[in-house]
């Protein structure tokens, strides 16, 4: 099961939570100074670290094809940053994908965890047994005073970044997503829309993470994040709420148009997608369709991403194949027929 | 490489110096850099070679010389140049290599360049000292001196109390907690 196929907690706000370990080898200089030689020294040797382990398997990731690449960052297993390298890079994965380690992404080794809805404690629990395995194999690179050293000093400290994936279309129809971004500034927390903006376009998806990774401890830093983005969430709830309330008939066409167009649009292209995505979820969240959950309209948005879709289907699209191919697959998982 | 004066640890200072074609070069490891710097032993070091005798010019320019030195760590003077660059001996880069990319070399840079990115790393996390967790090494290294800071006190005590039996037992704890060494490799 991938976590997007998993119900998780508060998940009609929460989509997802992530946790990221930046971590690096002593011994070995960072980014474009490593050559060649040592490149394939540093993935041998994460790699030895999971070698038996019946849980993990690795994957020579500059092995792959630059569709089999996005596709893993749109799956959110890797960075888009990961994806986007052709240079020698590996990639050890957990089996359940929930956990995955990046070998040379920025920092030598990112771990990371991600969890369907609220769960960060839980990710960061995944993401630190995985760097106890590496600390106990591998020499990396500490100071007492700065902590854990990393590529670039933003990550200084724990090297840690926690995040959660938000839906806020309450907050969007009110027009508070700037304020909040404001407020969340001021606070040490960034947020980040889909596409890097804050517009319904983004599917009303929003990532919250920390800013700051030095003189915070890690638990700190995960109970600042849930304890203010579960405030986000009552407001979201209170927005929806309001929205809905104001105009029940005018949100409920809304989403039903939406759910229409997913069962049977012919051509579906990314924008139609999140929008559709955004208004069939919402109605999933207030009650107005009950014969779907939150979960499926995660799945169906990943696996409708255009790499997933080309991925699926062995190759290179034109545009109008893939928005085709969209709407099919769209159709196959609302239906029950895509074998699940 | 060692440093020259020292001769036991790794040099992180080069000063060379060339005077009409002429190069001479001292590697020092960080103290002994600072230690050499405190002194004026580093003017000395090539004073001694005036071109110009009189020593006017140089008094000409011993304030902007001063100033520029301090700043970029590079001096020129008519008919000579003199250069002051800390490179990282693990992976070669000098400071504006850091500050050209944003990013640090290697590990090792943070410790070179400390005082160079302290307060940069400031600005970027608002403090410079770490809180969060360790690896187990570093943890282990932590509760060790714990004890010892904690025996020492303990240790101290017992003397001032005049308790000398119980101070010799203190003593020999503290002996075996200090031969205990570093897990840190």
């Amino acid at each position: 099961m991938k976590w997007y196929e998993t119900k998780g907690r508060d998940s009609d706000v929460f989509v997802s939570s992530r946790i990221r370990l930046a971590r690096n080898l002593k011994d070995y200089p960072f980014g474009d100074r490593l050559d060649e030689t040592s490149r394939k020294e540093i993935i041998g040797k994460v790699r030895g670290v999971f070698e038996g382990d019946p849980e993990y398997g690795f994957t020579d990731f500059s092995g792959l094809s630059e569709n089999e690449r996005a596709a893993a960052s749109e799956e959110h297993k890797v960075s888009p940053e990961f994806a986007r390298s052709s240079k020698n890079r590996g990639l050890v994965e957990s089996k359940d994908g929930t956990v995955s380690v990046m070998i040379l992404e920025e920092d030598h080794v990112r771990i990371q965890s991600i969890l369907p809805g609220l769960a960060l404690e839980e990710a960061y629990e995944r993401a630190d047994s995985v760097d106890s395995a590496l600390d106990a194999k591998l020499n990396i690179a500490y100071d007492d005073k700065l902590g854990y050293l990393t590529h670039c000093p933003t990550n200084l400290g724990t090297g840690m970044r926690a995040s959660v994936m938000m839906f806020l279309p309450g907050t969007v129809a009110a027009g508070g997503v700037r304020s909040l971004a404001n407020q969340l500034a001021k606070i040490g927390l960034t947020v980040r829309g889909m596409s890097g903006e804050g517009s319904a376009a983004d599917g009303c998806l929003f990532q919250i993470s920390n800013q700051v990774t030095l003189g915070v401890t890690e638990k700190e830093t995960i109970s600042k994040l849930a304890d203010v983005t579960g405030k986000i969430a009552e407001q979201e709830r209170t927005l929806r709420k309001k929205l809905f309330d104001a105009d029940r008939d005018g949100v409920s066409d809304r989403v039903m148009r939406a759910y229409g167009t997913m069962l049977y649009a012919v051509r579906i292209d990314t924008n139609e997608l999140l929008k559709l995505y955004s208004d069939v979820r919402l109605g999933v969240c207030l009650g107005i369709i009950d014969c779907l959950n939150v979960e499926k309209l995660d799945e169906i948005l990943i696996r409708s991403m255009p790499a997933m879709i080309m991925n699926q289907h062995g190759g290179k699209m034109t545009p109008a194949e893939r928005d085709r191919a969209r709407a099919e697959g769209i159709r196959k998982i609302l239906s029950g027929s895509d074998g699940k | 490489m060692l440093c020259e004066r020292c001769k036991k640890n790794e040099a992180t200072v080069f000063y060379r110096e060339s005077v009409n074609g002429k190069e001479r070069s001292l590697s020092l490891c960080s103290e002994c850099a600072k230690e050499a710097e405190k002194k004026g032993e580093l003017e000395d070091v090539f004073e001694h070679e005036n071109l110009f005798g009189t020593g006017f010019f140089d008094d000409a320019f011993s304030g902007a010389d001063k100033l520029f030195g301090s700043l970029f760590g590079v001096r020129e003077l008519p008919g000579r140049t003199k250069e002051k660059v800390k490179k990282c001996p693990l992976c070669g880069s000098v400071f504006s290599d850091l500050v050209n990319t944003g990013k640090a070399g290697c590990p090792e840079c943070y410790r070179t360049f400390s005082e160079e990115l302290s307060p940069t790393i400031s600005r970027i996390h608002g403090t410079t000292s770490h809180v969060g967790g360790a690896p187990a090494a570093y943890k282990k290294d932590r509760e060790k001196k714990e004890k010892i800071r904690t025996l020492e006190a303990e240790l101290k005590a017992a003397v001032k109390d005049e308790e000398y039996e119980k101070a010799a037992k203190l003593r020999d704890e503290l002996r075996a907690a200090r031969a205990e060494g570093s897990d840190v490799k």
